[in-house]
């Protein structure tokens, strides 16, 4: 408990092992050895979606009702401009709060159970097992957990922009109440486009792809007993924060930087 | 048939009952640390000093890192976009009244606290439990509550309280670097900020994050004091640790800031 679980130094040393554990998974997949453990993938992605579905959308519900929804009402009308409510609205759920609400729960939800699935799976010595029947346990582990995730995430993220929607029309149109449904809805639409969504999915599979191979290194190479699993799924918390904030912030910064896209001004 | 549907709609509720019997649990727990807290001896005094000590070691950095680049992005460029719409860059400042003290300041520093903190009690704790320490405490005489659950409650609490701070701080920063980015002048930036922000702000900042934290502590403790099966169930421990405290603050926080700018309709006048 005295030595800290993590430190800068410690994160400089395993950031090189991270991104070779990275490259090999992502080879896996890109060579589509993967396929060969194709039943597995579909496996997992329905793993995915039965049991991080509903948390990421009930996240995705209370971000956008209460940041985006109730702080834009208020926001708005303390620039003097109620309508602009549905300006704050589409932008902080399309292309900020959304994405890094869903960053954090998959990191919570997703991440965390695959560092304690397959760390437990390293200290029991299932993995050793699975080389010893001559199985790549890499790619039937690893590169199946990461394919799933793309196949399964885009589609439950975008049903999660959709719930996000719908809490913020709840908060300002309903809750709130300063401005009327048809000019919210109109300024909301107006402010954004397919583009944004596109940029605003990248941002999110972008978050969801380092989190699952951060979460597969720290379960792979996990030891010491239950204490190192616990150990191991904390510390890839932690470093999946930094990540996901890391990732959101360049971004924001490449994706919109100082040219808005609006349908308004120059 | 009629056996068949009970035991169909049995099986549906029960993630229901279960939630609610550990919400009930939970409960009950806060109440026990409270009162033990409160109550003499008053045996946990280095206990406390250490884990806020480990507190502040393990979330400083990731905490500085991700205010500071979650402000610049989201209510720094963003929020500035929308204001250079409106033709009110200068305002940039006010905004982060409301996106650094009110709202983004508290949410990322109990995130990270969970993150960081939150996983290591219920990893730690977990961990004992599994190798049944907590047990051989038990046997030993040892009030559990009292000479675990109460110090790793209090360090939360204070550490994230004390943490919000910094948060708002290197928020500030990211504010600031987002008005250099967009080429305004620093001055209307302080200006709106320190016009904008009121004592109300920074001590419902500061309340807030203090319940975050004791939520937090309660739900990690509870999460490790109850973990079973082997390695899997503390890794299991620390996933259903994480996933409650962040629903739990995050509905928690609406409710805060419903009740806040309700109660304090002042806050919300523009200076």
């Amino acid at each position: 408990m005295s030595e800290p679980l993590i430190g800068p130094r410690e994160w400089l040393g395993s950031t090189g092992d991270i991104g070779q554990f990275s490259l090999r998974v992502l080879l896996d997949v890109w060579s589509l050895r993967v396929l060969h453990f194709f039943g597995e993938t579909v496996r997992q992605a329905g793993i995915l979606i039965l049991s991080s579905a509903a948390v990421l959308w009930i996240q995705a519900f209370i971000i956008g009702l209460g940041t985006c929804g109730i702080e834009g009402a208020y926001f708005a009308q303390s620039q003097g401009a109620p309508a602009v409510a549905g300006i704050f609205a589409a932008w902080c759920d399309l292309r900020e709060a959304i994405p890094y609400a869903f960053g954090y729960m998959m990191a919570a939800k997703i991440g965390t159970g695959i560092v304690a699935e397959i760390g437990a799976m390293r200290i029991n010595d299932e993995i050793d097992a699975l080389e010893v029947m001559g199985i790549d346990s890499m790619a039937f582990l690893c590169a199946t957990r990461l394919l799933a995730g793309w196949i399964v995430l885009p589609f439950i993220y975008a049903a999660g922009m959709g719930v996000a929607y719908l809490a913020s029309y709840i908060a300002v149109v309903k809750q709130v109440g300063a401005v009327s449904s048809g000019g919210y809805l109109l300024v909301f639409w107006q402010y954004q486009n397919p583009l944004d969504f596109l940029y605003s999915m990248t941002k999110a599979m972008s978050m969801a792809t380092v989190i699952v191979l951060v979460a597969c290194f720290f379960g792979y190479t996990a030891s010491g007993g239950p204490v190192g699993v616990g150990k191991a799924t904390a510390k890839s918390m932690v470093l999946n924060l930094v990540l996901v904030t890391l990732i959101g912030m360049l971004g924001t910064q490449v994706f919109w930087g100082t040219n808005p896209r609006t349908p308004i001004g120059g | 048939m009629a056996q068949i549907g009970g035991e169909t709609i049995g099986r549906a509720v029960l993630p229901v009952r279960n939630a609610l019997e550990e919400t009930g649990e939970m409960m009950l727990l806060t109440a026990k640390t409270v009162s033990s807290a409160l109550r003499p001896p008053y045996l946990y005094g280095s206990e406390f000093v250490s884990q806020f000590l480990f507190t502040l070691r393990i979330c400083w950095l990731p905490l500085m890192i991700t205010t500071f680049a979650l402000s610049y992005g989201a209510p720094g460029l963003q929020a500035a976009n929308i204001l250079s719409v409106i033709g009110n860059l200068d305002r940039l400042g006010g905004f982060f009244v409301l996106a650094a003290v009110r709202e983004i300041g508290p949410l990322i520093t109990a995130t990270v606290i969970t993150g960081a903190a939150g996983t290591a009690i219920t990893a730690d704790l977990g961990a004992r439990k599994i190798r049944e320490e907590l047990d051989a405490l038990q046997v030993l005489g040892v009030d559990t509550v009292k000479n675990l659950v109460v110090p790793r409650f209090l360090a939360l609490m204070i550490a994230t309280g004390l943490f919000n701070i910094y948060a708002i701080l290197f928020g500030l920063f990211g504010g600031v670097l987002a008005a250099v980015v967009h080429h305004q002048p620093l001055g209307p930036f302080w200006v709106t900020f320190f016009e904008n922000t009121s004592t109300v702000d920074l001590w419902g900042s500061t309340l807030k994050t203090t319940i975050f934290g004791a939520l937090i502590a309660i739900i990690c403790c509870y999460r490790g004091m109850t973990a079973s099966g082997g390695a899997e169930g503390v890794g299991r421990a620390v996933n259903q640790a994480v996933v409650g405290s962040l629903i739990a603050f995050g509905s928690f926080n609406y409710v805060f800031t419903q009740v806040l700018l309700a109660t304090h309709p002042n806050i919300l006048t523009i200076r």
